[in-house]
């Protein structure tokens, strides 16, 4: 199916960069949020993205003018989303709020419209199942920023149709993404792949076998990582990271998922990576 | 003390790679393999560097006779991938003189990073003495403990092993994975592209002996055990979870 007008649910870090990336590729996008201030918060950081593309010779004014005058903010969910083809959601990261909304959107959107969660961590599935077509759910999860990042994970369940698939397969090609395809499951490809890649390194931290910088500098030098997994999570911050990681280990409920000593005291002693000056590493300044 | 004289004792061609890292830093080297007295034109040397095959047996026995010739203070090292070091230490006089200096390439750029393995006997002082002398060479060089393939492939061979889960639990394609592993988080290359490089068989080996060790949470994903009895090893077979012509 062809998709014309998008809705954009969520003004936040991931909403207005979606719904930024949807208006440059030509789509008619509605975005809303719940309190005005975070609609025109979002589109002014629209704006300011777009001025410094035309300031850096990335887009000309007239395309710039042009995809602002694509995309319609709005606190009216109705107004959001009554004549779209596709509604992406990217609201806060809580299931019962994200299940009402898609129960809303079901009394709401046309008939044919395909629903999107860019959820990181909530299950599709659960989402698709409160909704009258479980076939037209999808999972579509984006990398912020969403206007740099050029990976989507397009997420199906056992109910998403082929058409459903195909429809966004085409959509992410059409935004000049690459679209990578995962079934429902903790963690999609990349999270749950990055939690292995953590763990074991502090694990092995943890039995002494290397210190963070040795374990970093190695996973640089010898393999090219841009950053170490102890430098990221310093940059990250422990406790949002403690966070990540307890949710893959209840989900998929396997010891490699266990969070490692190291980052559990760490969070414990409220040394929380750079925001706190020390993690794993120490920092001069608080930034 | 220094380090002036080095003798390398070795079949593998990674042999001369060696000899050219330490020649061109000022070192003498004298390069000898099983078939010489290679105990002999080792006692005027400050540090040998074993480079033999991989096997406990051939190496115990270099470090057997190297250790009776050696002079007193020289420092033996062995370039082995395997957790071996407190073992081979253990056929010597001299343990806290005995060290693993492992050589990883980037398969990018071609560098070396030296992974320096402490045994349990192993000296501070051996493990200074190392770091000074890659430091001489101008190859960064980390220290680390005895652990199933090291720092290095025992991260890698964790998350081979998730990623090949996933696969054959029909989550996600090897492509797609390998991708969004690049594109997403700016990996150097997928989890299937490392197994690939660093073989298949390795990945395999690295992940039993952790399970030995560390419990049946590292145990080898059925996969890639049947990619080991297929001889599917990776690059260097032709065919691993990718086929190179
Ligand atoms: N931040 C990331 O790196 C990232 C990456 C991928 C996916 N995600 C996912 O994207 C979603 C949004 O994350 P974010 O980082 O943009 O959060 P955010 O807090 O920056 O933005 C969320 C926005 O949703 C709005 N909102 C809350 N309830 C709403 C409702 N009922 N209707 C409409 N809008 C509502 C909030 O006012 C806020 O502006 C989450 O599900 C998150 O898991 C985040």
């Amino acid at each position: 199916m062809e998709i014309r007008r998008i809705g954009v649910l969520g003004a936040g870090t991931m909403g207005h960069g979606i719904a930024q990336v949807c208006a440059q590729s030509g789509y008619q996008v509605n975005l809303q949020d719940i309190k005005d201030e975070f609609v025109e918060a979002g589109i002014s950081k629209i704006q300011k993205f777009l001025d410094g593309s035309v300031e850096r010779k990335r887009m000309t004014q007239d395309e710039a003018d042009l995809t602002s005058s694509r995309i319609k903010g709005t606190t009216d969910l109705r107004e959001a989303a009554k004549d779209v083809d596709l509604v992406i959601e990217a609201i806060v990261e809580d299931i019962n709020i994200k299940k009402d909304v898609f129960k809303e959107l079901d009394q709401i959107c046309p008939e044919d419209a395909i629903f999107a969660s860019n959820t990181s961590a909530q299950s599709i599935t659960e989402m698709a199942m409160v909704t009258k077509h479980p076939d037209r759910f999808i999972g579509m999860h984006w990398f912020n920023p969403p206007q740099l990042m050029r990976g989507i994970e397009v997420i199906v369940t056992d109910k998403t149709s082929q058409e459903t698939l195909d429809t966004m397969v085409n959509l992410c090609k059409k935004l000049g993404k690459e679209p990578g395809i995962c079934k429902d499951s903790p963690g999609f490809i990349v999270n749950r792949l990055l939690q292995i890649w953590y763990n074991e390194s502090l694990n092995m931290f943890d039995e002494g076998v290397a210190d963070p910088q040795d374990i970093d500098t190695a996973l640089k030098v010898a393999y090219n990582f841009r950053m170490g997994p102890f430098e990221l999570r310093d940059l990250v911050g422990l406790d949002v990271a403690l966070v990540v990681s307890e949710t893959h280990y209840r989900e998929l409920m396997r010891e490699q998922f266990k969070p490692p000593r190291c980052l559990v005291m760490k969070v414990k002693a409220g040394d929380l990576g750079r925001k706190t000056g020390r993690g794993f590493y120490e920092y001069e300044s608080k930034t | 003390m220094r380090i002036r004289t080095i003798i390398i004792i070795g079949e593998t061609e990674f042999k001369t790679k060696l000899q050219e890292l330490f020649s061109k830093a000022g070192f003498k080297v004298i390069m000898s393999d099983l078939n010489q007295d290679y105990d002999k034109q080792a006692s005027e040397a400050d540090l040998v560097l074993e480079t033999v095959s991989e096997d406990i047996v051939l190496k115990e026995e270099v470090f057997k006779r190297c250790d009776a010739k050696c002079p007193e203070q020289a420092i033996l090292a062995t370039t082995t991938a395997k957790p071996w070091v407190t073992q081979i230490a253990e056929v010597t006089r001299r343990p806290e003189k005995v060290v693993g200096l492992n050589f990883t390439k980037n398969p990018f750029d071609e560098k070396y990073l030296v992974q320096i393995i402490r045994g349990l006997q192993t000296s501070d002082d051996t493990i200074q003495v190392s770091k000074e002398l890659l430091e001489q060479v101008g190859v960064t060089a980390v220290k680390i403990g005895e652990t199933p393939g090291y720092i290095l492939d025992r991260v890698i061979a964790s998350v081979v092993n998730e990623a090949a889960l996933m696969y054959t639990t029909k989550l996600a394609t090897v492509e797609d994975i390998d991708k969004m592993m690049k594109i997403c988080t700016n990996w150097p290359m997928g989890p299937f592209e490392f197994a690939d490089t660093i073989g298949v068989d390795k990945v395999v080996e690295i992940l039993e002996s952790l399970s030995q060790q560390l419990g049946p949470r590292y145990l080898p994903c059925f996969l890639l055990r049947k990619m080991v009895n297929a001889g599917w090893l990776g690059k260097k077979t032709k065919r691993g979870f990718y086929i190179y012509s």
